[in-house]
């Protein structure tokens, strides 16, 4: 899945540096990638998502 | 600040976390050491990335409020996602950090440190900003512009080579122990395993441990780990007359000054050894220095010296002293400040008992060491003795006793274990402790060089212990409403 997050921010910064008419699809594909990323950190971490230390 | 020379600087610092935390670490430390990054640590490197990309962003289209708001979110989660990664490795062992070690901090840290920094320089940006910058179309780029984004697609291109090596196409994720990277296929784990089925979602996990609560287990002697325990004989019942500020929290007996020590909450009492006048006391500050919260355990050190250990294994040492300075004692105490010097104030480290409260505390003279035992809580369950030598009061051991097979003693079922009793009171005396379980109102016996429980007693007629001390040949066991039975000690059996 962070293969395919890559991807996205890779087809992201294309579209910035080839094609700067396509704003709106480049910023909701940058939301999607950063909703990925805190899905995935929350998947990885959902047993104890707060650090684990005294509070 | 001229325009142009913002834009520069955004692109300069573009190019520096594309170069220096991503693209180092894939070209550098993936394809050349074989460092594979761990899923939290994917997660961290792709924040960095999307704030870099944010950045480019704002060189192409100017610095919209969008873009600027939505960089110092992803810094912010990254901030927390550094300081939750920090939180799993902070407190090991000097020099047990995970992954690979850049100037003394481990990669995690730098990514808490980085993001912290990308949060600082949104807010400089925001402060530098104007109307006039907010345009309608793209802006041209320029030739650091474009190296920028240049640079930033080649680190990402070798990002999603690294990716699909180490964690594949979905639906395969990122994993908690990466295996080293390779170029050959036949090297790469795809795994599924975050995926997995886990316990519910949590907030602190293993760490959302109760307070611990005599009152919360069943006394009942029948119900206990250990079958046909024989009952001790009540010699006699009484009940604590002398005033105190709280509930019972633990005794101890000296034999040398025929006295004993009694603690509350926070109070520490010397009594006269029939348990009817009280001698002097003290009101202890638990805020001062230490946290020493509730006081769960209680012995004497010497005859003028007593230890008070709280739930959470910090501890105080009080000495006698009818020359105490009431000025200098105010901050060690809340009451009668000339009665007690203080010696020391800090907290016993454990290993084996990291994760469970105490509610004892003895001293053994012969070996120079206090003790401590284990209560259970709904995350751990481990009946664990630690020893801490007394000369520095630092952990010298940590056992799980087992029953001795000379004892006669058997579980009252196939997975019945020591593990279920809940130990609020210890004594020591030739080389041996009782222990009062307040569940199942059992007595121990343990041999405690052999590590080993040599006898067991049930002591019915008393709800939910929470002292226990040896005067003569006599245990004296008090709970925390004052009553008190007075039992034939059992450290001669076996």
């Amino acid at each position: 899945m962070e293969f395919l997050n890559f991807v996205i921010l890779f087809f992201t910064a294309y579209l910035l540096l080839r094609k700067p008419e396509k704003e709106r699809l480049a910023f909701r594909l940058l939301i999607v990638s950063v909703l990925l990323m805190v899905t995935l950190f929350l998947i990885a971490t959902r047993t104890a998502i707060l650090p684990g230390v005294n509070y | 600040m001229r325009r142009e020379l913002l834009y520069a600087i955004l692109a300069l610092a573009v190019l520096a976390i594309s170069i220096v935390p991503v693209g180092a670490a894939v070209f550098l430390l993936g394809f050349v050491h074989g460092d594979s990054p761990c899923v939290m640590c994917w997660e961290q490197r792709t924040g960095m990335a999307i704030i870099a990309l944010i950045g480019l962003f704002v060189l192409r289209y100017g610095p919209r409020p969008k873009y600027i708001g939505l960089s110092v979110l992803v810094g912010a989660w990254g901030v927390f996602m550094g300081l939750r990664h920090v939180g799993m490795h902070a407190a090991r062992d000097v020099g047990q950090g995970f992954s690979i070690e850049i100037f003394g901090a481990h990669t995690y840290t730098w990514a808490f440190f980085i993001f912290w920094v990308c949060v600082v320089t949104m807010g400089g940006l925001l402060l530098a900003m104007k109307e006039s910058d907010l345009s309608a179309g793209p802006r041209p780029l320029l030739a650091l512009d474009k190296l920028a984004m240049g640079v930033f697609l080649v680190v990402i291109a070798g990002n999603i080579v690294q990716a699909f090596a180490s964690t594949g196409p979905p639906p395969y994720m990122g994993q908690g122990d990466p295996v080293r990277f390779s170029f050959q296929p036949k090297n790469w784990v795809w795994s599924l395993e975050e995926w997995a089925w886990a316990p519910p979602v949590t907030l602190r996990g293993r760490w959302s441990i109760e307070k611990p609560d005599a009152a919360s287990v069943s006394g009942d002697p029948g119900a206990g780990p250990l079958a046909d325990l024989p009952v001790l004989p009540v010699k006699e019942k009484r009940k604590l007359a002398v005033p105190l500020r709280g509930t019972v929290t633990d005794l101890a007996y000296d034999a040398a000054t025929d006295r004993f020590c009694l603690t509350t909450q926070n109070g520490i009492y010397i009594l006269d050894g029939s348990l009817t006048r009280v001698l002097r006391y003290t009101v202890v500050d638990p805020g001062f220095s230490i946290d020493l919260g509730r006081f769960a355990g209680a012995t004497f050190l010497d005859s003028n010296t007593v230890m008070a250990l709280g739930e959470n294994k910090s501890y105080v040492v009080l000495r006698e002293s009818d020359q105490a300075d009431p000025n200098r004692n105010f901050r060690f105490f809340l009451e009668s400040f000339d009665r007690f010097d203080e010696v020391s104030r800090s907290r016993l480290g454990t290993v084996r008992s990291r994760m469970m409260y105490v509610m004892s505390l003895a001293y053994d003279r012969a070996g120079n060491s206090v003790y401590s035992v284990t209560v259970p809580n709904s995350k751990f369950r481990r009946l664990v003795v630690s020893r801490f030598d007394r000369r520095d009061l630092t952990l010298s051991e940590e056992f799980m006793p087992a029953i001795a097979p000379e004892s006669g003693l058997r579980f009252s079922g196939e997975r019945r274990s020591l593990d279920e009793l809940y130990v609020t009171g210890a004594a020591i005396a030739g080389g041996r402790m009782v222990a009062i379980s307040a569940a199942y109102s059992t007595v121990l016996t343990l041999e405690l060089a052999a590590h080993t429980v040599v006898a067991a007693h049930a002591i019915p007629g008393i709800q939910a212990p929470v002292g226990i001390a040896i005067k003569g040949s006599d245990l004296y066991i008090i709970n925390a409403a004052g009553d008190i039975l007075v039992v034939e000690h059992t450290l001669g059996v076996n």
